[in-house]
């Protein structure tokens, strides 16, 4: 079947059986491989990405449920090459090791941010509880988004 | 890969999304958040009956009653104003505790109800505020105690071309407060067990009204219904809590998987209640305060 998905602002049709799900969907044709697919049920958060700004799991979501959203990628969030407060932040602190799970954290951190530009840590690390890293033990990509917090309420652009 | 069904249907209104799955037969599965279903990845299905445009996401309440449409994301159930404060918040509870907050975002309260696992998060609140549940299919609609709904693991009252589309919640009595916990190992984790428990008093403090619901702990969630005896017409003190919680806990047929072992659920279901009870009658903070 053919499908319309809106992804980082962009329109694209692509053609698909409809059991596919909106992970392969990204990586294969559009071939947006900032997206991670860690277990394929669910259970891990590297494939979460931003539907009409709230995070989901694009490992469990069909493809054409996706028709008529807005999807947002780790791509889409650097502006012009500028990156996103999230993004800077991460790097500065030294919250990325392996970073697989670290396009899934930061857009589930964008959602956070979206509703809240100060949240507490008990908040961070809730907005956190999709998205599993086995490397740093969360105390820096906390750190980084608290950071990321205070950047765009002191004004830089990222909102 | 064996799971390649290759139509998908959209429908616009609860009685296509039933015609086609009559049309279709058993070879065709509603998907709605496909949380459950893109997981088990069922052999054989050729067709998917996508409910998510069918206008059933929603929570509308009056004064009579509360309607939770089947295909409500536990996300919206979690932001309902009409869950934030009494005895409704333990739907809330319930609904905050499914998963992570990326699940939520798609995951339905009607899907977490036919699933009908024994430990399904959202039965214990919704039964213990005794809610029905409306299911509609080609001869028409059907309404029925949630109780009723649970037949067995995995398996619910529902005929294949019948689609739940509604959750009713009743009036509260007054003076009633709630609590439900879930016993898990971590943030995204199915319970071991989990309970809800709905309290009423009547004059001089004594109980006029309970209801305990457990889960994880018998082939469908259970109502306890000796524990509640137990409680009825009492005044409640610490050791009548007690009591009750060890009653409960007798009542429960657990059986042991990679979860946990028969008798640890069974000693969980005693600790769970009785923390339950307790958080219901003193509640940490002003919602589920009595009215």
């Amino acid at each position: 079947m053919n499908i319309e998905l809106n992804v980082n602002g962009h329109k694209h049709r692509v053609s698909v059986e409809p059991y596919r799900v909106l992970i392969d969907v990204l990586r294969n044709e559009l071939e947006l491989t900032g997206v991670k697919k860690g277990c394929g049920r669910g259970e891990c958060g590297s494939c979460v990405v931003l539907m009409d700004s709230k995070p989901v799991h694009s490992c469990l979501v069909l493809a054409p449920q996706a028709e008529g959203k807005k999807i947002v990628t780790i791509e889409g969030l650097s502006e012009a090459g500028e990156l996103h407060p999230l993004q800077e932040a991460f790097i500065r602190l030294g919250a990325i090791q392996c970073g697989f799970c670290t396009p899934g954290m930061i857009l589930s951190a964008k959602a956070l941010l979206d509703e809240n530009l100060n949240p507490t840590e008990h908040e961070i690390r809730r907005a956190f509880s999709s998205n599993i890293c086995r490397c740093t033990g969360y105390v820096k990509p906390v750190q980084a988004v608290m950071e990321a917090a205070r950047m765009i309420r002191e004004g830089k652009k990222g909102g | 890969m064996m799971f390649k069904p290759q139509q998908y249907f959209r429908p616009l209104k609860v009685s296509e999304a039933v015609r086609v799955l009559a049309k279709k037969g058993r070879k065709s599965k509603p998907i709605a958040g496909g949380t459950d279903l893109l997981v088990d990845r069922p052999e054989g299905v050729n067709c998917l009956v996508d409910l998510t445009r069918l206008g059933l996401g929603y929570v509308k309440s009056d004064k009579n009653v509360v309607r939770i449409g089947a295909c409500t994301t536990l996300s919206q159930i979690e932001k309902a104003q009409c869950f934030r404060k009494g005895v409704y918040s333990v739907v809330k509870e319930a609904a905050s505790q499914v998963g992570g907050v990326a699940l939520r975002n798609t995951a339905t309260v009607g899907g977490n109800l036919c699933r009908a696992a024994p430990s399904a998060d959202m039965a214990p609140p919704l039964i213990a505020l005794d809610a029905r549940a409306k299911m509609v299919g080609p001869g028409g609609q059907r309404t029925v105690a949630l109780n009723s709904f649970f037949k067995g693991p995995g398996v619910t009252c529902l005929k294949h071309n019948e689609l739940l589309v509604e959750i009713q919640i009743p009036k509260q009595p007054d003076k009633s407060g709630g609590a439900f916990v879930k016993l898990r190992r971590s943030s995204v984790d199915i319970a071991l067990v989990n309970a809800c428990v709905r309290v009423t008093l009547g004059e001089e403090r004594k109980c006029s009204d309970a209801t305990i619901v457990v889960g994880g702990v018998a082939p469908t969630p259970l109502r306890a219904k000796r524990a509640e005896r137990a409680l009825r017409g009492r005044m409640i003190n610490d050791r009548l809590i007690e009591e009750t919680a060890q009653i409960a806990s007798d009542e429960t047929r657990p059986i042991s998987d990679a979860r946990s072992s028969a008798g640890h659920r069974r000693r969980m279901t005693r600790l769970l209640v009785r923390k339950a009870l307790r958080q219901a009658l003193n509640p940490r903070d002003e919602e589920g305060q009595f009215r």
